[in-house]
């Protein structure tokens, strides 16, 4: 059972790993059909995962609606929501538009979802102006650096900013293109360099938490 | 308590209605000062206009409502560039929360400029996996998408025609806005199947992205609103990103001020202390 | 009233109830969020439904015969396995599946893509052997492919590397790259933080252009009655606050 459970598992990530990480170097027909293959199942099976990922949710509030814990019509609320957007989605076969027409689900989506999200992520703004406020402090010499590379590029990349002061754009551009370029690319490099030992890791058994806990 | 120590702790709202104003004063005023265009920025424009009428050209709408201001109007942006070029026109999406907003764009540009579905572009709408996409259009676009968003078969779709696989794409531009966006279009999708590409980001991504375009990965960046506003000009078709610019550039002296103002009181506070 | 006008209303009415945020954390917005949670989760679900389920899995087996996509479904039902607490473990074949095929794809390509072709653009001639002059070394700054900013570029990379991945002790000359990598990746932060912002405040501007589109006599001028509706329903609910002080046990 162990095999099953455990072991199985392992073999699989090994096998299924150095197989198509091989495969890269291998264009031999067989070889690229094989990628074309697996590539559509994995496009399905993502499909599933990303069900697995938001449908967590359901159970969370369901247990406080049942439980009618501080906070359960919000949960009602959210349950609704689902609920409604499920059905009208299914009636008009998932599309938003027929033929240029807009249909109730895509109604839900413009006037609800998109309002919705796009002033949650909006809001950020003002705390963005808060927080620079309170602690953008020059209060050593690499914060001071980092500051006037912020305003130098806050300038420079507005028109007024450029207006006012028309070398900033320049020098804006440089520091993305050069100072900026640079550190990226080592940030780049470095965390590359991670992924494929991570990659490694999780190809030869020594990273298994993805597997889960729960029992052997 | 001094006027130092007063103005820091000010109440947070007062700076959130500056910011609140510093943005709708100049969309109700605008003002229109000019926009400089990048060099990164025409690199994408220069590379669709030298395109031969009839080539691919494929967008990929990698964004959520989240960063719609941004990178609606860059897509908005590039889709009439495109049709103005005729340039055969496949759009897609990796994000499913974006779905709606891709085929509500590509319609409403396709309908402005009298363009039609199948025959001159196609949105393939969204399927899920990210790089597996990328990988499985590589391998076999109609084994990726079987049928575009109307559920037609992509097969038979006239503007398809030849178009068997990502090497058949003569430019592709992601706009992203995270992950799948322009690295993995980049990692799964161009390092194996060479076609040319370029990027369109939102402004938090941008810096990252600076290391592909100097190095020739992408050979274009189209950086957040201004990006968007310097494609607009660039088209000679302004819209929502050049309109915004002025709020863009009162909201960042705003900004500045107040990181000006804050290091004042500290500095000042702290000159108190010491003394 | 047409859909579009009552998208308009329904569009402005929830977009003042996340700001509503702005002034404190109240029901409003708690209203709103739980709304866009639910709203998301249901979308997420249809659109998956009807690409996975309808367009890559029945339609191609009822039509083709494409009977081998059965498999993967068999892997996507075994992840969903993991609400049956005594068969969670079978989800275990199809992380299994996903984690190795995703681990195999990347390890090569990612060599490829971001440590080989980074690594080759880092390492450019410092000097140039064309054109009628012979050697050429280019000073423009603001051209990012001069000789001068190759070398900028290169010193940048190899001190933020230095000073990330090499653990020896930075004293004497190793402390002088250390110190020249931070000085490097304060001013990449500083211009992180100015494009941050400027993305942050394209997002406002953004929302805010709707609701001056709201504010339309075409639309009956939502943006202006929610408004007052959303500032009255704050002061209410203030009033009641200050009246029912919370309950201290």
């Amino acid at each position: 059972m162990i095999f099953l459970r455990r072991q199985l598992p392992l073999l699989i990530t090994l096998v299924t790993g150095l197989l198509f990480a091989a495969q890269y170097y291998v264009p031999h027909p067989a070889s690229e059909q094989m990628l074309t293959s697996a590539t559509k199942w994995l496009q399905i099976v993502g499909g599933f995962a990303l069900i697995l990922g938001v449908t967590s949710l359901f159970h969370q509030h369901a247990v406080k609606i049942r439980r009618q814990e501080a906070g359960w019509g919000y949960s009602l609320v959210l349950y609704v929501g689902m609920l409604g957007t499920i059905a009208v989605g299914l009636w008009t076969n998932g599309k938003e538009s027929v033929e240029g027409t807009m249909t109730a689900f895509g109604w839900i989506y413009n006037y609800m979802m998109v309002p919705l999200q796009g002033t949650m992520f909006a809001i950020l703004a003002f705390f963005i102006a808060s927080a620079a406020y309170r602690s953008f402090r020059a209060k050593s010499r690499e914060a001071a650096v980092l500051l006037v590379a912020a305003v130098i590029v806050m300038m420079g990349r507005v028109p007024l900013g450029e207006y006012l002061i028309p070398l900033s754009g320049d020098v804006s551009s440089w520091i993305l293109n050069v100072l900026n370029s640079s550190v990226r690319r080592a940030i780049l490099i470095g965390v590359s360099l991670g992924a494929v030992a991570l990659s490694f890791k999780i190809i030869f058994g020594v990273e298994r938490s993805y597997l889960g806990g729960g029992k052997e | 308590m001094t006027l130092s120590e007063r103005m820091l702790k000010i109440d947070r709202r007062i700076i959130f209605l500056m910011i609140g104003l510093c943005t709708l004063l100049p969309l109700l005023y605008p003002v229109g000062l000019p926009i400089k265009i990048s060099s990164e920025v025409r690199g994408v424009y220069d590379h669709i206009e030298s395109m031969p009428e009839g080539s691919v050209f494929l967008l990929s709408i990698d964004f959520d409502p989240a960063s719609k201001p941004e990178l609606y109007p860059q897509a908005i942006a590039l889709l009439r560039h495109a049709f103005k070029k005729n340039l055969r026109v496949i759009t897609m999406t990796l994000w499913v929360s974006g779905t709606g907003m891709a085929d509500q764009l590509v319609t409403q540009v396709a309908k402005e400029t009298g363009k039609e579905n199948g025959t001159d572009y196609t949105f393939l709408g969204w399927s899920p996996g990210g790089q597996a996409v990328i990988i499985n259009m590589g391998q076999d676009l109609y084994s990726a998408y079987p049928s575009d968003y109307r559920g037609k078969s992509t097969k038979e779709l006239p503007i398809l025609e030849g178009v068997r696989s990502l090497k058949d794409v003569g430019y592709m531009v992601s706009l992203g806005a995270g992950r799948p966006g322009v690295e993995e279009w980049y990692v799964f999708g161009k390092d194996k199947y060479k076609f040319e590409m370029g990027g369109g980001c939102t402004g938090v991504m941008a810096p990252g992205l600076y290391p592909l375009l100097r190095s020739g990965q992408i050979n274009g960046l189209i950086g957040g609103l201004r990006g968007a506003a310097e494609y607009e000009n660039l088209i000679g078709q302004k819209g929502k990103a050049v309109a915004g610019m002025d709020a863009q550039s009162a909201t960042h002296l705003a900004i500045i001020a107040l990181v000006i103002m804050c290091n004042l009181f500290y500095f000042s506070l702290r000159q108190q202390r010491d003394g | 009233m047409d859909a579009i006008v009552l998208g308009a209303w329904v569009a402005t009415g929830l977009t003042l109830l996340i700001f509503s945020f702005l002034y404190k954390d109240n029901p409003l917005f708690k209203l709103a969020e739980h709304l866009y949670v639910g709203v998301s989760v249901g979308y997420v679900i249809v659109k998956t439904y009807d690409t996975v389920i309808v367009h890559l899995v029945v339609k191609p087996i009822v039509e083709n015969g494409e009977i081998a996509l059965l498999i993967p479904v068999a892997i996507g039902m075994l992840m969903l396995t993991r609400y049956v607490p005594k068969a969670a473990w079978m989800s275990r074949y199809a992380f299994a599946f996903i984690v190795g095929m995703g681990a195999g794809l990347a390890i090569p390509r990612t060599v490829s893509s971001f440590i080989l072709k980074q690594v080759e653009d880092t390492i450019r001639p410092l000097l140039s052997m064309a054109g009628s002059d012979g050697v050429t070394f280019s000073m423009n700054l603001l051209n990012p492919a001069s000789h001068l900013n190759a070398i900028i570029i290169l010193i940048g990379v190899s001190s933020v590397l230095f000073y990330f991945f090499f653990s020896i002790e930075h004293s004497g000359v190793g402390k002088a790259v250390a110190r020249t990598g931070i000085l490097f990746l304060m001013i990449s932060f500083g211009a992180g933080f100015g494009y941050t912002v400027m993305a942050r405040m394209s997002l406002l501007i953004g929302r805010l252009t709707d609701l001056i589109e709201f504010s339309d006599a075409s639309y009956g001028r939502p943006t202006v009655w929610l408004s007052l509706l959303t500032v009255g329903a704050l002061f209410l609910l203030a009033r009641r606050g200050r009246e029912q002080p919370p309950d201290i046990h």
